[in-house]
């Protein structure tokens, strides 16, 4: 950029600043009316009192620093531990939580009042089919207050697919817990309304298990199953 | 004497949404004129995306991430992009990274527009929409000059783009710019300051940050209940944290904090946000970079999981991917927005009348293809 139009950006983004729009829209050349725009932002950036961040919720007012997730995870899976004895399934793993099913209600309840923990919104909830017989049910939490996110797993038998619903806890879980019901058949035991989601009640059959197999007929319509074209 | 009840009665709105954001049913049990509950049925629109994901190989997923929110295309492809270049931990140049940021607030006013367009016209107000589709489209043509398509793209690409920009792009967009800008003035003056439209948006569904975040609800909806909460800002990927911008919240001008009129609102603001954030992307592009250069010859990650969240313009976009090492996910999960917005509606419709519904329902912004995927 040349020294004239350096200088012809900062006097106009100065008379901006004052409250004169017109110095920088009467600039001809576009990119040049561009590249003062930006400056402008830059320059109201720097001013003081300029942000409209201050105006919001309190959960924003000290920012701690986002946590490593494999911290946090080390340190929930130590609490959970210690408050709940034998809850822990299988061995320790970095990324995630493996927890039995039991317990999972009072686990899910402590996460999110602790005021360590607080994990307050709960992301996802993902079911999962791993073969051999056994299904899970994936849960990422997160916490709007301390800005770290967790993922508890939980491993069930697909013969006896019980595992707690936390949908009074998270409403969210709700029509999570619904849809991982939907396709997998996982049944969360204490949901209010557990109900087929995306698919017609009377489908057969759970969709997204490896082993399923389309029903032939649905109300008399075939179902269509050519899966050439995907290979 | 006890409370005299009027009889119950039991209502079906669809299976259609009134401004045809997809199919949707929903039924009403009313009280005379008052909604005591809100059940929506959905399904209409499923299209067994995550089953079809563990059919294809990953670079197939892409198209079907464009027919999940057909009014977001570009972002949901940025969300998946973003998730599988975490899990094989390809870094992408910047000019793939500024591009890709042009194009996905490009895409947000788009979308934006379209909401509150579409809000106004559940409302009655037809000429507002008009307007903000002729100027919609005209984003649209940026997007056609980019890539040939207008409303799905396949544009991002796992480790870059499957084009560069083509020559004129940057001054075109500048152009529209220029154009645009003034007119988002406009449309706050026709529709947001509307005596009538006012009437029926302020101080009506009332969403309380507490009840919002416990129901899962992000984006635009939840800063409309004062919550500062942009993923582009508190936990920023790709080039975003280079850039500035003010997120916008919900303050009750014109009723309580997180009314419908507040989620138009926040919506009008942040148009004007990513109008600036375009405006810095345009000016710190780089110059050179080749679009194709983190391009893996084959998509195949390596053994693991991911959960990355990326901020579409209806909220959290989250994708779950699980990769087994072959060519193809053995589970992949979209974590939709719009699902959860629209989970809300029992809490915070009932109570309201008949006729506060649509207006409810449509300052929520949802989109059925993503609900139903």
């Amino acid at each position: 950029m040349s020294e004239d139009l350096q200088k012809l950006i900062d006097e106009a983004v100065k008379k901006a600043l004052a409250g004169d729009d017109e110095a920088i829209n009467g600039i001809e050349d576009r990119v040049t009316r561009a590249k003062a725009k930006a400056a402008l932002v830059k320059a109201k950036r720097e001013q003081p009192n300029a942000s409209e961040k201050s105006s919001t919720s309190e959960s924003n007012e000290e920012q701690p620093a986002v946590e490593n997730s494999e911290n946090v995870t080390s340190k929930i899976t130590k609490m959970l531990d210690y408050k709940f004895s034998d809850c822990l399934d299988g061995e320790l793993h970095s990324d995630f939580i493996q927890l039995k099913p039991e317990y999972w209600f009072e686990i899910a309840k402590f996460l999110k009042e602790d005021p360590d923990a607080y994990f307050d919104s709960l992301q996802c909830n993902t079911g999962f089919d791993l073969g051999d017989g056994m299904l899970e049910s994936r849960y990422n939490l997160h916490s709007m207050k301390h800005l770290h996110s967790i993922e508890i797993r939980i491993k069930v038998n697909i013969d006896n697919p019980d595992i707690p619903s936390v949908e009074s806890i998270w409403r969210v879980a709700d029509w999570f817990e619904r849809e991982t019901y939907d396709m997998f058949g996982i049944n969360f035991t204490g949901h209010r309304d557990l109900r087929r989601i995306l698919l017609p009640e009377d489908w057969d059959g759970w969709p997204l298990r490896k082993d399923y197999e389309e029903q032939e007929t649905y109300h008399g319509i075939v179902v269509p199953k050519v899966k050439e074209g995907w290979e | 004497m006890g409370v005299v009840h009027g009889q119950e009665m039991v209502l079906n709105i669809g299976p259609q949404h009134p401004a045809t954001h997809g199919v949707l049913r929903l039924q009403v049990k009313t009280d005379g004129e008052v909604i005591s509950e809100i059940t929506p049925y959905l399904g209409y629109l499923h299209r067994c995306f995550e089953k079809h994901c563990e059919n294809v190989s990953y670079e197939q997923v892409i198209p079907f991430t464009d027919r999940c929110d057909y009014l977001a295309s570009m972002t949901m492809n940025f969300g998946y992009v973003v998730a599988m270049e975490q899990l094989m931990d390809i870094k992408v140049n910047d000019r793939v990274e500024y591009i890709r940021v042009i194009m996905a607030e490009l895409q947000r006013i788009a979308s934006h527009l379209l909401a509150i367009g579409v809000f106004g016209l559940d409302l009655g107000a037809f000429t507002p929409f008009l307007h903000m589709l002729r100027d919609r489209e005209r984003i649209i043509d940026l997007f056609e000059m980019t890539c040939g398509a207008r409303l799905l793209y396949n544009y991002m690409w796992v480790g870059g783009l499957s084009h560069d920009l083509p020559k004129g792009f940057v001054e075109a967009t500048l152009n529209f710019l220029d154009y645009f800008e003034p007119k988002v003035d406009e449309f706050e003056n026709l529709l947001g300051h509307n005596k009538i439209f006012v009437e029926r948006t302020a101080d009506i569904g009332i969403m309380p940050a507490e009840v919002a975040i416990n129901y899962g609800v992000t984006g635009p909806n939840l800063r409309a209940s004062g919550v500062n909460w942009d993923l582009r800002k508190d936990n920023p990927y790709s080039v975003y944290s280079k850039l500035d911008f003010n997120v916008p919240v919900g303050k009750g001008i014109k009723g309580t904090v997180g009314d419908s009129w507040d989620r138009f609102y926040v919506r009008l603001q942040e148009i004007r946000e990513s109008v600036k954030i375009v405006r810095q992307a345009i000016d710190q592009l780089p110059k050179d970079g080749d679009v194709h250069q983190s391009m893996p010859k084959k998509i195949r990650p390596p053994k693991g999981s991911i959960y990355s969240r990326t901020e579409s313009p209806r909220g959290d976009l989250g994708y779950y991917i699980e990769s087994d090492g072959s060519d193809t996910p053995y589970r992949l999960k979209m974590r939709s927005p719009a699902f959860t917005a629209l989970g809300v509606l029992n809490e915070i419709a009932g109570g309201w009348l008949m006729s506060d519904v649509l207006a409810i329902l449509g300052s929520l912004d949802i989109v059925l293809g993503e609900i139903d995927r």
